[in-house]
């Protein structure tokens, strides 16, 4: 038997004896017993009180002593608060470090509820985002960064890729955000500062631009040169071949340079292409005569809209888009082959497609296809014209309309490539907006 | 302070949702017209002729945004009929919105002039203080609707009063203008146009100090417009 409730029985049993003796000595058994019982219930009650006492005072340790099952009893609950204080240091540590390492991060974190309510942030945050600790707990993230790009990145709900804005305190600087959802409908906002490749990323563009610019003047000036050379027939005998490749590759050359100079245009202007209403029936029945124009890949041209719907967007833009995407297509497929123009209306939106019966694409070259000068196959593209920009401006096009690019390929059967326009960029025929 | 309005306290789970929606629709088209003035000042001096034209097209969200607002405060005010500091907050949206918009406008007139300007030639400042202007005007703007979202009446105050300094900058620009165009007649049409850029964003500057005195009805629950700033402190400060 367990020692504290050997010892409870000996209590109990010396008692028990102490009423016998005063039975045999003095008579009176029952009033010996119930003596004896109210003896061993208050001293029961005295404990009760004591225990009661000093859970209610909470902060002490030191448990009062006693003796039998009662003191064991103390005893147990001492050790039970030592280890729960114990156990509390350390998570109080823990969290003290925690806290105290994502302060010290460069970077601003932001902990959010599903409500995009801010719960915790960080120094950084505090620095980067103007955040006042205290004051901006319980606010919406979206109240107090209201940048539109920022703002479009909540609702729109795709947190693959990290936004840059400037800095809501301090606009010189430029901060990437950057959503992680995590646990049961948490999200962690991380804010970094990117002004230094901000900058970088600025100084590439204008080289480029500038660069593209300036390789223009010169070119021109050698095309008039070779325009004069070629009709001169003292030297056709001689120079002929040369001279047509010559002039072959200043176009090559100047088409290289216009779709760079798009380019950065595309990347220079506002984030957001313009809300004016385009007639995109009308934009690919051009398209179709353009193409049949070229002199080159199939006759069999199709378009086909089923819906006369029109986008809200640049209408420059957009034809070059499309146009890139059917040349692309006409310059991929033989002449036996097909070209069809599909434009129709789902729920989510409109969808263009562009489906040819070419060579295809494999499937491991369709995640690199819209970089810069990706060539799938380096032999083929060079006769075929193409600059390697034509699918880079597809995507910063439909980027700036706030579309996606879908590519589905097989090599040997043909490729087809869909633009996915959102409800808020579709306007009814001839609407106005 | 900010207790006493219990924007978050409602029985009714889906009102407390749509007062916070749109006071955050609000916020963003805020933040949609700060975009703009940024962009106008941009345009105004880096002579960019595309960006300042491109304003123009985004008036056009901003627009959109105010009736939408505009259509979802009279459909609150119509079935919930809201009381006390939820009434206020619609009343304080209804006028914000308005004078957001009005922001948008000025920051859309900035951008015209910008690029007739851009297509002339340039000073030798290069607009620059016009530019420290703007920026004082896009900070009161920024600060105002900071105030805003935080329900600080005590901030929004100390941006209505900054309004005063942009006030005295923009009398400053003009009689400089003035005297540029008294030296050298040949530049008054050029002096003319930065004037009215800069007459705009002392328009934009008295729209912020606006929204500022929506803020301090809002939060406080007394109206403080045409009181003079030592009312509107005594308001403000009184209550603490």
């Amino acid at each position: 038997m367990n020692p504290s409730w050997r010892q409870e029985a000996t209590v109990a049993s010396g008692l028990f004896v102490c009423a016998l003796a005063g039975w045999l000595l003095f008579h009176h058994l029952f009033a010996w017993l119930f003596a004896a019982c109210f003896v061993y219930l208050c001293w029961h009650l005295l404990n009760l009180y004591r225990l009661d006492a000093w859970l209610r005072r909470g902060r002490q340790l030191q448990t009062p002593a006693s003796l039998g099952v009662w003191g064991e009893l103390f005893n147990s609950f001492y050790r039970l608060r030592r280890r729960d204080r114990e156990r509390k240091r350390r998570i109080a540590y823990l969290l003290r470090e925690f806290r105290n390492s994502t302060s010290a991060m460069p970077d601003g974190v932001v902990v959010l509820d599903s409500l995009w309510e801010i719960i915790w942030f960080n120094d950084a945050a505090e620095r980067l985002l103007g955040l006042r600790p205290g004051q901006d707990l319980r606010r919406r993230i979206g109240n107090l960064i209201r940048h539109p790009d920022f703002v479009g990145y909540l609702r729109h709900g795709n947190f693959d890729e990290p936004v840059d804005i400037p800095a809501p305190a301090s606009p010189g600087v430029r901060i990437a955000l950057r959503i992680v959802p995590y646990g049961s409908d948490q999200r962690l906002l991380m804010a970094r500062d990117v002004t230094r490749l901000y900058r970088l990323e600025e100084m590439r563009r204008d080289f480029v631009a500038n660069a593209s610019h300036e390789l223009r003047s010169p070119l021109t000036v050698i095309g008039g040169y070779l325009d004069a050379m070629r009709t001169d027939s003292r030297l056709e005998q001689e120079w002929g071949v040369p001279l047509a490749e010559m002039e072959h590759q200043m176009q090559r050359m100047l088409a290289i340079i216009k779709d760079l100079l798009e380019l950065s245009r595309l990347e220079t202007e506002a984030r957001e292409a313009p809300f004016a209403p385009v007639d995109v029936p009308g934009l690919l029945q051009r398209i179709q005569r353009d193409a049949l124009a070229l002199g080159h890949g199939p006759r069999d041209v199709v378009v086909d809209v089923k819906d006369p719907i029109w986008v809200l967007g640049s209408e420059s833009e957009l034809f070059s888009a499309f146009s890139n995407l059917v040349f692309n297509a006409m310059r991929y497929t033989p002449d036996s082959g097909r070209v069809s123009l599909r434009w129709w209306v789902e729920e989510d939106g409109a969808r263009l497609s562009v489906t040819d019966t070419g060579v295809g694409i494999a499937p491991e070259h369709l995640p690199r296809l819209t970089e810069r000068f990706y060539r799938v196959d380096r032999s083929r593209n060079r006769d075929s014209g193409g600059t390697g920009l034509g699918l880079a401006i597809v995507k910063h096009v439909l980027q700036r309309h706030d579309a996606d690019l879908e590519v589905e390929s097989e090599p040997g059967k043909g490729s087809i490539f869909t633009c996915h326009f959102p409800m808020e960029r579709i306007a009814r025929e001839a609407r106005t907006a | 302070m900010v207790d006493k309005l219990n924007l978050t306290h409602h029985i009714s789970q889906k009102f407390n949702e749509e007062l916070e929606d749109v006071r955050n629709r609000v916020l963003a088209m805020g933040g949609l017209v700060e975009q703009q003035i940024v962009d106008a000042l941009k345009a105004l001096t880096e002579g960019d002729s595309t960006l300042g034209r491109a304003i123009e097209q985004h008036d056009y969200k901003v627009n959109q945004m105010e009736i939408s607002i505009d259509e979802e405060c009279s459909r609150i005010l119509a079935r919930r009929q809201p009381a006390a500091s939820d009434l206020r907050l619609i009343l304080a949206i209804i006028k914000t919105i308005t004078d957001l918009e009005r922001i948008g406008d000025e920051a859309e007139k900035i951008g015209r002039f910008a690029a007739r300007l851009a297509e002339q030639e340039r000073p030798t400042s290069n607009y620059r203080e016009i530019e420290h202007l703007g920026n004082h005007v896009r900070t009161m703007l920024h600060d105002a609707l900071d105030a805003f979202a935080r329900l600080d009446a005590e901030a929004a105050f100390r941006v209505a009063k900054e309004d005063e300094r942009v006030d005295g900058e923009y009398d400053a620009l003009s009689r400089q203008s003035i005297t540029f165009m008294m030296e050298d007649p040949r530049t008054i049409r050029r002096v003319l146009d930065v004037m009215w850029s800069a007459r705009a964003l002392e328009r934009i500057g008295d729209h912020a100090k606006n929204i500022c005195e929506y803020t301090i009805y809002l939060v406080r629950g007394k109206d403080v417009r045409h009181t003079g700033f030592e009312a509107m402190e005594r308001e403000v400060l009184d209550r603490r």
